[in-house]
């Protein structure tokens, strides 16, 4: 290294190495916000794009696996990047982490990749498993201070009991939390003794809050979990991807409660409903049988009265044949009847209806 | 914990057929009472364990703020 006036000469690839020292001493990391320009992919790997406003622009690159979320021209984004002076002495920034800033950029950014994962049917009806009825052992990932957490547990107790419940705290939003959130489920899965179910939840926040759920690497880990997932990230109103990927969605953490158990005090009153309703119905049984008793013992009694009374009327029949034959019938209708020998010159006995006579056989003629 | 949160259900199953058997055609007159009797102590039981059950929340000691 030559000197002139004591001032040390560098090389132009020393110089660059010591002001990237520099640099890296001075920034080592920039957080900035602004938006993007000439964004392209290359070889599928290699991103470049310029961050710029209204005062100036910078270049910027990144590789694809970084880009957590999907970018274009026009879109506005925050990037923490370290800057850099390359060999070729452009300046430029190393982009570590980038994500779209405001409504507008958040909005477009969800479209994009709903879209794309879309395609590749991660949010198909046919890939969502049910949960099991009631489970007995549940993985939950959120952050233990925050309040969907508190609701989660406080419904879930209320609502059943008996459940273990192994909680991985995590970060619910900023930068780190998709990866904590990965790593969470990725640890759930790798367990000797799975859980039956994997919840995820966080209670509401602001579009930048909730874009934590949209990120490309928790979507799909969520949907590629070998333990069903549950999700209820925000309000109702609040729809994330990672709801969309994940084989139940809640619309809030206390909805997930809901959804994951049953409500014991409704089953208490279902059970004393069901058994109270018992005895009214074998009250009814009884009843039913009583009536088909009363309606046997009625039938019974109408055959034996049809029965008296055919005797009655064949035995009153055979009253009116008999009484035709009675003698004194017979007198009544002006016919005698006659007793003794029929020879001439015996007495013999005239009885009609109302006398007893006698008289003298004067003549007997043969017919 | 576990054990007894399986023997609700379990419970709950053994109600419900019970309570289907009063509907069905094996409906016999006789034993209904006794049925009855054993579907109502059943219900208390259910009641119980459903009330006194809690949750055990453990939280997990790993981190996940970085990899490991």
């Amino acid at each position: 290294m030559e000197k002139s006036q004591n001032q040390p000469a560098y090389s132009v690839s020393d110089f660059i190495a010591v002001f990237n020292q520099t640099l890296e001493y001075a920034y080592p990391n920039v957080i900035i916000e602004g938006e993007v320009a000439s964004f392209k992919v290359s070889h599928g790997k290699f991103v470049f794009f310029d961050i710029k406003d209204a005062g100036g622009s910078i270049n910027c690159f990144m590789t694809i696996w970084q880009m957590r979320q999907p970018i274009q021209d026009g879109m506005k984004v925050i990037l923490t990047a370290s800057p850099k002076l390359t060999q070729w002495g452009k300046f430029s920034l190393t982009v570590k982490s980038l994500r779209p800033s405001g409504e507008g950029a958040i909005k477009k950014s969800f479209d994009l990749l709903k879209e794309k994962l879309d395609k590749e049917g991660l949010f198909a009806i046919e890939r969502k498993r049910t949960l099991p009825h009631i489970p007995k052992h549940v993985g939950l990932i959120s952050s233990t201070g925050a309040a969907g957490y508190g609701d989660f547990i406080k419904i879930l107790g209320d609502r059943w009991g008996g459940i273990k419940i192994d909680v991985a705290n995590v970060q619910v939003q900023g930068e780190s939390a998709p990866d904590q959130i990965i790593r969470a489920i990725n640890y759930f899965n790798q367990q000797e003794l799975l859980p039956e179910v994997i919840i995820i939840i966080r209670g509401g926040g602001s579009a930048d809050d909730l874009s934590t759920f949209n990120d490309e690497l928790l979507v799909r880990a969520i949907a590629s979990s070998r333990v069903p997932t549950l999700v209820g990230v925000g309000h109702e109103v609040d729809e994330s991807l990672a709801d969309l990927a994940a084989d139940v969605r809640a619309s809030t953490p206390s909805n997930a409660a809901q959804i994951l158990v049953p409500d014991r005090q409704e089953i208490i009153r279902s059970i004393h409903g069901q058994v109270g309703s018992l005895f009214a119905r074998v009250l009814q049984l009884i009843d039913q049988h009583r009536r088909l008793v009363d309606s046997q013992l009625r039938g019974a009694i109408d055959v034996i009265a049809k029965t008296i009374d055919e005797e009655f009327r064949r035995i009153k029949s055979i009253q009116s044949i008999l009484s035709q034959l009675d003698p004194k019938v017979i007198l009544g209708r002006g016919y005698a009847m006659l007793r003794g020998a029929t020879k001439v010159g015996t007495i013999i006995e005239i009885e009609t209806n109302k006398v007893i006579m006698k008289a003298e056989v004067t003549n007997v003629i043969n017919k | 914990m576990l054990s007894t949160s399986k023997a609700i259900q379990d419970k709950i199953a053994e109600l419900t057929a019970m309570v289907e058997w009063f509907d069905s055609d094996e409906f016999v007159l006789e034993t209904a009472l006794e049925k009855y009797q054993i579907a109502e102590k059943l219900a208390a039981e259910i009641e119980d364990d459903l009330t006194s059950l809690k949750n055990e929340v453990q939280i997990v000691k790993q981190k996940f703020d970085s990899e490991k």
